[in-house]
């Protein structure tokens, strides 16, 4: 195996002893759950556990309850509780599939989760995953999905290896120069927005040749297409959209059903702006994997150009494809800022709370950064 | 062929782990492919098939690696029969039971066909004291539980106390094993009580100095006084149990049956 950033010996993220928090594997499991578009899932374990998401994620279509477990259940199980919780998603929402999902304490003390819902097979289809957040990738909580779907045919054999596949290349990204990359990170809200909205315009301005990629995440992509779609628009009002090229994750055939929808609600959205896509370079959630494509295309079709503005997993796009450009690139990390800057992005600007407002949403919303592109020109005028 | 995958629970200290070890070594002699996974920390399970040594423990070997595999933690012992142990932390740290169920789903990624065995014994340490410690029935695949025993009272009281929790999930009973301290008519009582459960007593494995010379040595009966009494008596409780086929729901008796079933064989002072 390789050694992770040239350290000897280290071959896997569990290895680097990172002590900031990062994204917890039973959240990753619920949002996965919902890409596959199950009407409730249910949270075995305390009431606050994944709260945040929870809430947010019933905004994606996805209900999410909880068991409640209080120490009297840690000590003498709650599988009671349980059931008293799948009875009563049944009738609040009639459920055609409902999700049980493990957290720390169920998983500890050794719940079965299976046993809670033999009583109601007949009412619902079920999945169990058995999760919780001690793993060091998150991606593990999309695994305790997928595998069980594909064991009760929810998920065929062939999505399942695409899925893994992409999930490992998406680890080795963080690792090599996202949020696992770094023992500590400190956030960071990156640089002035109105200042890079000013340097790209005049990019744009001085007819300079630019190409703007989107490579984001799932949903996220609903606001950072908002910066392709805005430095577009600017560029064709000075009349230089000549110059601009447009790469694009947005493959509608990719992915789990909800992802599919997602692309096809972006490409609706470009069109309406009148931005036209030069490359498709993969599938919403295919941001791990796109690096060699775009690098391909940087080193050939694009190799002349000046400028180039990654909106997304820009850290995903090994810096090599963009020698001698001026780069300009958007993330929702701020504790993305230090590792994009440390590989010679220029400009790096962060989409603060970017995700929370990208759910429960069908088509391209507002950015900041694009906010600010489009008063800045206009103030220009 | 009938699959056994049984577990042998009882009181602590009563026997549990000499008599799975020599079960197994008995089976093994008579061809069967048998694997014995000790559930245990002390990992004390299959060390007398082993020759005395200890084998690397499924939960050391996954915190210092983490693409373990089979040939890491099964190791072959007395008549081939395979030889895992869970391991678990030290006393008074950690989970113990966390670690059986971790150390469980390990051996089913890494090892597969350990199914396709004719017999697994699963050995867990004295009484069933948190969901880990169930784990071998809830994910093992344990079709078939056996209660250890003796005459006395406190082992039969947890005898009865660990029915009734096989009864709560649905597990079913083999048979009762007397596994004698020579208590008075200990035989006599042992079955009364495997009955009244709605169970059998499958078999009675009287007090014999040989065992614990054998276990002192790093050997079962099996291998280094084969041709003892007792080496026999672990013959004949592998082969009914290998030919068993009535396993009940046990129906545990309330506190006072259970102290008058012990009062009737008191021995008279
Ligand atoms: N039939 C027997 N005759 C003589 N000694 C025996 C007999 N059965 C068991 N022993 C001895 O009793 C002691 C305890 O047995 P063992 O370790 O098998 O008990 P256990 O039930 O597995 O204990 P634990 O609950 O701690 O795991 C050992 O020294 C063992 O050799
Ligand atoms: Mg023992």
């Amino acid at each position: 195996m390789e050694d992770i950033k040239g350290i000897k010996g280290i071959t896997d993220i569990a290895d680097i002893k990172i002590v900031h928090p990062r994204p917890s594997s039973i959240v990753a499991s619920l949002y996965t759950l919902r890409d596959m578009k199950i009407d409730v899932a249910i949270l075995h374990g305390p009431p606050g556990c994944s709260f945040k998401h929870a809430r947010l994620l019933e905004e994606d279509g996805i209900h999410v309850l909880t068991s409640a477990m209080d120490e009297n259940d840690f000590v003498f199980g709650g599988l009671d509780k349980l059931k008293f919780t799948i009875e009563k998603a049944i009738e609040l929402f009639s459920p055609k599939s409902i999700a049980i999902v493990g957290t720390c304490t169920s998983m500890i003390i050794g719940e079965e989760l299976s046993e809670a819902v033999s009583d109601y097979e007949d009412k619902a289809s079920f999945i169990c995953v058995e999760i919780h957040a001690g793993y060091a990738n998150n991606t593990d909580g999309v695994i305790a999905v997928l595998e069980p779907a594909v064991k009760s045919g929810l998920l065929s054999e062939d999505e399942f290896s695409r899925q893994k596949e992409i999930l490992q290349k998406a680890t080795a990204v963080e690792i090599k120069a996202g949020a696992a990359s770094q023992e500590y990170l400190a956030p960071s809200r990156g640089d002035i927005k109105y200042k890079v909205a000013e340097r790209l315009i005049q990019l744009l301005r001085e007819n300079k040749k630019g190409v703007l990629i989107l490579n984001a995440k799932k949903e996220t992509a609903y606001m950072f297409a908002d910066e392709i779609v805005a430095t577009y628009e600017i560029a064709k009002k000075l009349g230089v959209s000549e110059n601009i090229s447009v790469l694009s994750n947005t493959d509608v055939n990719l992915g789990l059903p909800r992802v599919r929808e997602h692309a096809e609600n972006i490409e609706k959205g470009y069109k309406e702006a009148g931005v036209v896509v030069d490359d498709i370079i993969g599938g919403l959630d295919e941001y791990g994997v796109t690096g060699k494509t775009v690098l391909n295309l940087m080193k050939t079709k694009y190799a002349d150009s000046d400028f180039v503005l990654i909106a997304g997993v820009p850290h995903a796009i090994p810096p090599e494809a963009f020698e001698n450009m001026e780069i300009f690139s958007i993330t929702n990390g701020p504790r993305q800022v230090l590792p994009l800057k440390e590989i010679g992005h220029d400009h790096v600007i962060v989409e603060i709370d970017l995700h929370p407002k990208t759910l429960g949403v069908d088509k391209i919303i507002p950015s900041e950064f694009g906010d600010n592109l489009r008063s800045v020109f206009s103030d220009s005028l | 062929m009938v699959q056994k995958i049984i577990a042998i629970y009882g009181k602590g200290g009563i026997g549990k782990s000499s008599t799975a070890s020599n079960v197994a070594a008995a089976c093994a002699e008579s061809g069967y492919k048998v694997m014995i996974i000790g559930c245990d920390p002390k990992s004390d399970s299959s060390i007398t098939l082993l020759g005395g040594k200890r084998i690397p423990t499924v939960l050391d070997t996954l915190r210092e690696k983490k693409n373990i595999k089979k040939e890491d933690v099964v190791f072959e012992g007395f008549g081939g029969v395979l030889c895992t142990e869970v391991g678990g932390p030290e006393p008074g740290v950690g989970c113990a039971g966390r670690g059986i169920i971790v150390a469980i789903e390990t051996l089913k990624k890494i090892y597969p066909e350990f199914m396709d065995n004719d017999l697994i014994i699963y050995d867990v340490p004295g009484d069933v004291v948190c969901g880990g410690f169930v784990a071998p029935i809830k994910k093992g695949f344990v079709n078939e539980v056996y209660v250890l025993t003796s005459g006395e009272y406190m082992p039969l009281y947890a005898a009865n106390n660990i029915c009734r929790g096989f009864s709560k999930i649905g597990m079913k009973l083999g048979g009762v094993i007397c596994n004698s301290r020579n208590a008075f008519l200990e035989r006599e009582l042992a079955e009364e009580f495997a009955n009244k459960i709605g169970s059998k007593l499958i078999g009675y494995i009287p007090k014999d100095p040989i065992v614990q010379n054998c276990e002192r040595d790093g050997f079962s009966v099996l291998e280094n006084a084969p041709d003892s009494e007792i080496a026999e008596i672990y013959r004949k409780l592998a082969k009914e149990i290998m030919e068993n086929s009535d396993s009940v729901n046990p129906t545990p008796l309330s506190d006072d049956e259970l102290r008058n079933l012990s009062k009737k064989y008191a021995a008279d002072e």
